[in-house]
């Protein structure tokens, strides 16, 4: 597990590295003009990873206690809630008024939410597994390892996305 | 040094933590920039702490 922070926070960091680089080169304000960061859309995005969170940790406080439909019912509303994430994040892309090809800021905005991104995507298609797994009754209050390991990288996606999003969006 | 993401009850706490902190640099650098600053040093500072010294759950 400290291989793997490890590994994160070196290939987030590169990236928070470029940003910032970036940003100084270009001064105040930013992002500069002509460009618009779609704060709104984010804000969104936000609240619901954010709550997608709470219903990780409801499916693994569930299952520990023996509740098998919580779990289940936690693990497919964290599922919907990422899904919604990655679709409003598309959604944001295509109206977004730039591309990776319009110079720096651009690109290493697309970079730094679109490495995110890849996270949520891979997050989503664990919690297919993990609900899956648990509608088919593979999880038991003994025997849950499956979600705890799921729901630790569910926490870890969104903890870096409240550092994106407060790095690029808000400040 | 405290593993953040060892359970995950732990990685769900240190969420918590780490969005309150979020929260105290967007405020004070609303106030100002270099106070934002601050605080964000500060924040790393607590959280590292925290982690440090946290009881096991």
């Amino acid at each position: 597990m400290y291989l793997f922070i490890a590994s994160e926070i070196m290939l987030f960091g590169s990236f928070f590295t470029a940003y910032f680089f970036v940003r100084i080169v270009n001064g105040v304000p930013w992002p500069s003009p002509p460009y618009h960061l779609p704060v709104f859309v984010a804000t969104v995005n936000t609240f619901i990873l954010m709550t997608s969170s709470a219903t990780m940790h409801w499916a693994t406080t569930s299952i520990k206690r023996g509740n098998v439909w919580g779990m289940r019912a936690g693990l497919l509303l964290t599922f919907l809630m990422g899904l919604a994430f990655l679709i409003a994040q598309l959604y944001e892309y295509m109206r977004a008024g730039f591309n990776t090809s319009d110079g720096a800021f651009p690109t290493v905005f697309f970079c730094l939410t679109g490495l995110h991104s890849c996270h949520v995507f891979i997050g989503l298609a664990i919690l297919a597994f993990m609900t899956i797994r648990a509608w088919r009754g593979h999880f038991t209050a003994e025997h849950h390892h499956g979600v705890e390991i799921g729901g630790i990288y569910w926490h870890f996606v969104d903890v870096m996305w409240i550092v994106v999003f407060t790095t690029v969006y808000i400040l | 040094m405290r593993n953040p993401l060892r359970s995950e009850e732990e990685a769900y706490r240190f969420l918590g933590v780490v969005i309150v902190g979020a929260a105290a640099i967007i405020a004070a650098a609303y106030v100002n920039t270099w106070l934002g600053l601050a605080v964000a040093v500060l924040a790393f500072v607590a959280i590292g702490w925290w982690l440090a010294h946290e009881p096991r759950a």
